[in-house]
């Protein structure tokens, strides 16, 4: 069974810090009205680039699960 | 280590002959969609979001290998997918900070954006980094072009008596020369349709490959039970071992590689900018992290993958010891027939090649944007015509083109010392990333940061860099995670982690310390000896330089000298450089998108949502860049004279090849007819009796 420093360790990482760009990007772009949410279609971008962060996320949760267990 | 040679057969090299003629023959057709360097570099801004999408696949895919990731995938498995999964993370910047102002301030280079957004001093700068940059991708291109190509050539060549051995130096100033060809004299319209076609066959190899392997194994069960635990985790273990490493690698390429890629690679940019839109190249950026990277991590990789299953059967038809770089030709060899084999040989040097070439282009871009129009503006030539000027500038970015594709070949050879691809491509990324990185981020991102800021982030934090590659056991080591440090490659992937603090702080401190830099710098411009005062700076900060790169002294010594040459480096940029925030932030940051808007379209923004018109076109007899549409057709687009509008041809297999921007004119009273002038339709190329389709942009 491969170790906690090669499974979950790197994930958690990963999305941590990855997730501390992420969210700090959004922030910035709607704070300077880059992302201007009163407008639909960047609402709809909005929601898009939210997805991309959990959908990365659900990929490789599911890869390692795969590894671990099958 | 097992060194492969002489793989290919006949019927192989045949099949490849004929796919690179095919290529260049296609790309060299689209040449004449080039009327301007604009057209040259940018394609004309006029295409559909998935022709971009699929040709950034062989662009994306090129530029990180087969060859490097079939090695990472045979050592350690199915981590080797990590960089390709690591990007989304600075989308939200990209797709809503960065992209629209490369697009709306109209910026053909980096350094352009350095100059318009701090000075010309600061472009310089930045035109040193950002050639280094690309002539270190180009470099890492031909390397891995040149180990791809060498295994399935002869150890030599026996002609008339006399014996040519094979070298990887050779193979690779060969294959140099013929990348040449299409880019020199096709420009990015080429490069944007042979990418294209390239996009589609690599990814239809890439499947081909896997599905070949995991049939050759006994089946995807088979395969995957081959494959050791290990070798099935998508992330590499946390801090060992030094060559590939997840917290290295999330620094290196996840944080400045990405970074990197998406901010100052003009290859890419360039792609996203020959779209017909900011809010189209923003969905063919997202298409492409969101599915094209997966797809392209499992091509790369997959070859690899199957190696380390061929290797673990019984009996096993792979040498175990076979060298990483080489696994992807090996693995082909044995999955493959012949023929196929030639063909999937011919798709990733092509794809490879494809990477090559937008560099070439892209390098050129930099080389006249950035060296040639200035030279031209310094010495204050007497301008031709602007036909003859065209010309001439198209003329210069082909030798441009030729000159840095033998720099690119020279560049080879350091890299070459890295045991694979993978960590001379790391090393590259960490070293050279950093300090432009955080420039083009901080002056984005914060209004504050300044010209006294940018210029110590390049001078101070490439100092501090240079001094950690001398002692990574004192300088690096309190950022390593714990990953041990490697004698002969010190912490290839973690130094990004260390350059980036480095750059950072230097710039982020300096901007703080601004009102106090100031103040002196005003003190010095009140003495009656100034120009004396500073003149003697500049020449401490050159000394200070001298001493950092030919490491005179011990570490404290050098720190002590890099904090007070990124002093004076602060005061002297606040002395001589004037910093105007209405001029150099207007526009020029995420803050004022808005206007940079208002600055592209000349006007008032338009943003009323109007519906799209199919019009029939004709022709007038000036070349004014307006066109005229009916009053009905203007009132559904919801246009107003002046408004930037969008003529396209209404085929959407063109993904926007025959089409142009343009304003519009007075209206006139004939529903569905657009009159264009000439000029239009020699750009766009508009067919007789072929339906055009107009949009409002702004």
């Amino acid at each position: 069974m491969p170790s906690f420093s090669h499974s979950w360790l790197p994930f958690i990482y990963l999305y941590a810090a990855g997730g501390f760009f992420f969210l700090a990007g959004l922030l910035i772009v709607q704070k300077a009205k880059g992302l201007n949410t009163n407008r639909k279609a960047h609402r709809k971008w909005r929601r898009v680039l939210i997805f991309g962060y959990f959908y990365f996320m659900l990929i490789h949760a599911i890869l390692i699960i795969a590894a671990l267990y099958w | 280590m097992e060194s492969l040679h002489s793989l290919g057969t006949t019927t192989d090299w045949v099949v490849m002959i004929a796919y690179f003629l095919g290529i260049m023959l296609f790309g060299s057709y689209f040449a004449k969609y080039n009327r301007s360097t604009n057209d040259f570099f940018f394609g004309g801004r006029r295409f559909a979001w998935w022709l971009i999408t699929v040709s950034i696949v062989a662009t994306g895919v090129g530029s990180h290998s087969f060859v490097k990731y079939s090695a990472k995938g045979f050592d350690y498995g199915l981590s080797s997918t990590m960089t390709y999964m690591n990007d989304w993370f600075f989308m939200p910047l990209f797709l809503f900070g960065w992209l629209p102002i490369v697009v709306y301030t109209k910026i053909r280079s980096i350094p352009e954006y350095f100059e318009r957004r701090f000075s010309p001093t600061v472009r310089l700068i930045a035109t040193v980094f950002q050639l280094l940059y690309m002539i270190g991708y180009l470099g890492i291109g031909l390397l891995t072009l040149g180990k791809v190509f060498t295994p399935l050539l002869p150890e030599a060549f026996h002609i008339l008596g006399i014996t040519i051995p094979v070298t990887l130096m050779g193979v690779i100033i060969t294959i140099a020369f013929i990348t040449g060809v299409y880019t020199t004299f096709g420009g990015q319209t080429a490069v944007i349709f042979t990418d294209l076609l390239q996009g589609v066959i690599l990814i239809a190899t890439g499947v081909l490959i896997f599905f070949m392997g995991v049939s050759y194994v006994g089946g995807f069960e088979a395969f995957w039970h081959l494959l050791p635990p290990d070798w099935r985790l998508p992330l590499a273990d946390f801090n060992s071992p030094p060559d590939f490493n997840f917290v290295g690698i999330f620094w290196q390429d996840g944080v400045a590689g990405s970074i990197g890629f998406l901010f100052m690679n003009m290859g890419l940019l360039m792609r996203f900018m020959s779209a017909k839109s900011v809010n189209e190249g923003r969905k063919a950026a997202a298409f492409n992290v969101l599915f094209m990277l997966p797809v392209s991590a499992i091509i790369v990789g997959c070859a690899g993958w199957i190696g380390k299953a061929l290797t673990e059967m019984n009996p096993s038809p792979l040498n175990p010891d076979v060298n990483p770089d080489q696994v992807f030709v090996a693995v082909t060899h044995i999955i493959a027939s012949k023929g196929v084999f030639g063909f999937v040989l011919a798709a990733l040097t092509a794809t490879l090649l494809s990477t090559v070439d937008s560099l070439i282009n892209a390098i050129a871009a930099v080389y006249i944007n950035d060296v040639h129009r200035p030279i031209k503006k310094l010495i204050k030539r007497r301008l031709a015509s602007e036909e003859v000027e065209a010309k001439r500038e198209l003329g210069a970015a082909r030798l441009a083109s030729i000159f840095f594709t033998i720099i690119g070949i020279i560049a080879t050879i350091p890299f070459n010392s890295y045991p694979t691809v993978y960590e001379a491509h790391g090393y590259f990324h960490s070293t050279l990333t950093p300090p432009l990185v955080t420039a083009i981020f901080l002056g984005v991102f914060w209004k504050k940061f300044t010209p006294a800021g940018v210029l110590a982030t390049f001078l101070g934090g490439s100092s501090l860099m240079i001094l950690g590659a001398r002692y990574p056991g004192i300088m690096i080591t309190p950022f390593a995670h714990g990953t041990a440090m490697d004698p002969v490659h010190p912490y290839t992937y973690i130094s990004a982690l260390y350059n980036t603090v480095a750059c950072l702080s230097i710039g982020v401190i300096t901007t703080y310390l601004q009102p106090i830099i100031l103040r002196t710098a005003n003190k010095f411009r009140e003495n009656k000896h100034h120009k004396n005062i500073m003149t003697s700076m500049v020449v401490l900060i050159i000394v200070s330089l001298l001493l950092v790169w030919f490491n005179i002294g011990n570490l404290i010594f050098l720190l002590v000298i890099i904090f007070l040459m990124t002093f004076m480096v602060a005061i002297t940029a606040a002395y001589f450089i004037k910093f105007d925030p209405a001029v150099h932030l207007e526009g020029l940051t995420v803050w004022s998108i808005k206007r940079a808007k208002e600055l592209f379209k000349g006007s008032k923004l338009n943003e009323r949502e109007g519906e799209r018109v199919n019009l029939m076109w004709r022709l007038r007899k000036d070349d004014e860049d307006y066109v005229n549409l009916s009053r009905e057709d203007m009132k559904k687009m919801e246009a107003e004279i002046g408004d930037i509008i969008y003529l396209c041809d209404t085929r959407k297999y063109l993904g926007g090849l025959k089409s142009v921007h343009t304003k519009v004119g007075e209206p006139h009273n004939e529903t569905g007819i657009v009159y264009i002038s000439k000029e239009h339709k020699l750009t766009a190329l508009f067919q007789e009796g072929k339906m055009l389709y107009a949009e409002k942009e702004m």
